[in-house]
């Protein structure tokens, strides 16, 4: 909880990567790719909580 | 030799945004916001629309064929029963569940003792909206999801998935709905994308009105703050939900953020600037925002029209058509303005000459969309929307 209260969220974020990353192995190729695929999967997390609260 | 479709669809298409656009079609285009309205159509009660979404895109489909509308909503009956179930939320009372099957559903606001968030946790919204919604708002208002620190369940973790899941399942649906309504009914979607107002989105959904009443008086530092605090959410949300062919504008629906709502002072100091840059970045990028304007916003109109040149369309609900259209027509299309009263108790003549009244001043010279003052359920009754579709194509023309 601490960790998650040291900084506001952008917008499309739940996790930032920067977080995500300090919890995986050595990243040994394309950094941008796993990147990309974890900001994908994150920013539909956000879209769909945020949905909650405006379109339901 | 009858049009095609895909004919329909493109002159259709044409007359509508170019009445959006503040421009003069070849007539009056006709776009009704139909919710529980397709039920009357085509037979299925509330509770089968709203359980079932795939049976309210087909019912919109059939109007749609029926009545030859220019454009509208694809689903305006827009809460799908799943959702509510899938999260446990307990804002919702959907139809055939402690409400008759042919009732429309209803949004339950708790008092303020209840609300999903307390007077004094501002700081805490205010910090990280987003974690704020995960971990206060989520076990809040579902009966499954558990906060932060307390005993996890079997109930909190499926919610999640089911939340995801259903909710993935129905906005892909979408994709589907608009293309069929192009090709099966040569009829274009009214809208693409969501936009609220921060004020509207913390009465709606965490304090309730009476709460945010009591915050405007007693802090309305900490309100304004929380509204700047979601602003770069909710335009994110707007952005990432807009056409991005730039056609279609995003819906804004409109509340409760107008005197006597609110104040005059309230409306200038903290909702006008919290909404008013989210819209102008929106046209920045070339979308524009349908202010879906429920209730009166008489009060308000000189300030919509400084906003930039067709940047937005302005619906009227019980705001004074003539009044809308002395303050806004010289920058926005203006539609809407048929009380719903007349459509759900009204004869058809009474519609037909409401409409005449409407085309003649204030669509006389383009840029004025037919439709119902707010969206209609199924009080509207079938006779009186085709009073007002066919009128409207008949002694609409330019």
């Amino acid at each position: 909880m601490d960790k998650e209260k040291q900084q506001p969220k952008a917008p499309g974020v739940c996790v930032p990567w920067e977080e995500k990353l300090k919890e995986l192995p050595p990243i040994v190729s394309r950094e941008d790719l796993v990147k990309q695929t974890w900001q994908n999967i994150d920013g539909l997390a956000y879209v769909c909580a945020w949905h909650l609260v405006l379109s339901f | 030799m009858s049009k095609s479709k895909e004919q329909l669809y493109t002159e259709r298409l044409k007359r509508y945004t170019t009445a959006m656009r503040n421009g003069k079609p070849d007539r009056v285009p006709i776009r009704p916001f139909a919710a529980e309205f397709i039920c009357n159509h085509s037979g299925y009660t509330c509770q089968e629309v709203t359980q079932d979404y795939q049976l309210a895109f087909e019912a919109t489909r059939k109007c749609c064929l029926d009545y030859e509308w220019d454009a509208t909503v694809p689903n305006m009956v827009y809460l799908w029963g799943a959702i509510p179930q899938a999260v446990g939320l307990r804002y919702y009372q959907v139809p055939g569940v402690g409400l008759d099957p042919k009732t429309a559903f209803n949004y339950l606001e708790p008092g303020e003792e209840h609300s999903f968030m307390r007077a004094d946790e501002y700081d805490e919204f205010i910090a990280d909206p987003t974690a704020f919604l995960f971990n206060v708002w989520l076990p809040r208002v579902s009966g499954d999801v558990i906060a932060p620190g307390k005993p996890n369940t079997y109930r909190n973790n499926l919610a999640f998935f089911k939340a995801g899941l259903s909710e993935l399942s129905y906005f892909m649906a979408f994709g589907t709905q608009v293309a069929q309504m192009r090709t099966e009914c040569g009829t274009p979607s009214a809208i693409c994308g969501m936009l609220k107002a921060p004020l509207d989105v913390l009465a709606d959904k965490f304090r309730g009105y009476i709460g945010l009443c009591e915050d405007l008086m007693v802090q309305p530092e900490k309100v304004k703050a929380a509204c700047e605090a979601m602003m770069p959410h909710l335009l994110h949300l707007a952005i990432g939900s807009a056409d991005p062919t730039k056609t279609l504008p995003l819906g804004f629906w409109m509340h409760r953020t107008c005197v006597p709502f609110i104040s005059q002072e309230h409306f200038d100091k903290i909702h006008w600037p919290t909404l008013r840059p989210m819209v102008e970045e929106l046209w920045r990028r070339g979308h524009q925002t349908l202010f879906y304007a429920e209730g009166v916003w008489n009060a308000h109109l000189d300030t919509f029209a400084e906003l930039p040149e067709q940047s937005i369309i302005f619906h009227i609900d019980r705001t004074d058509p003539i009044a809308a259209h002395r303050a806004l027509h010289h920058k926005f299309a203006l539609s809407g303005g048929v009380p719903n009263y007349l459509l759900a108790f009204g004869k058809p003549q009474q519609v037909r000459d409401y409409c005449k009244k409407l085309i003649d001043e204030v669509g006389h010279d383009g840029g004025y969309i037919m439709d119902a003052a707010a969206i209609m359920q199924n009080d509207t009754t079938v006779e009186n929307m085709k009073a007002m579709t066919e009128f409207t194509c008949e002694y609409g023309v330019y």
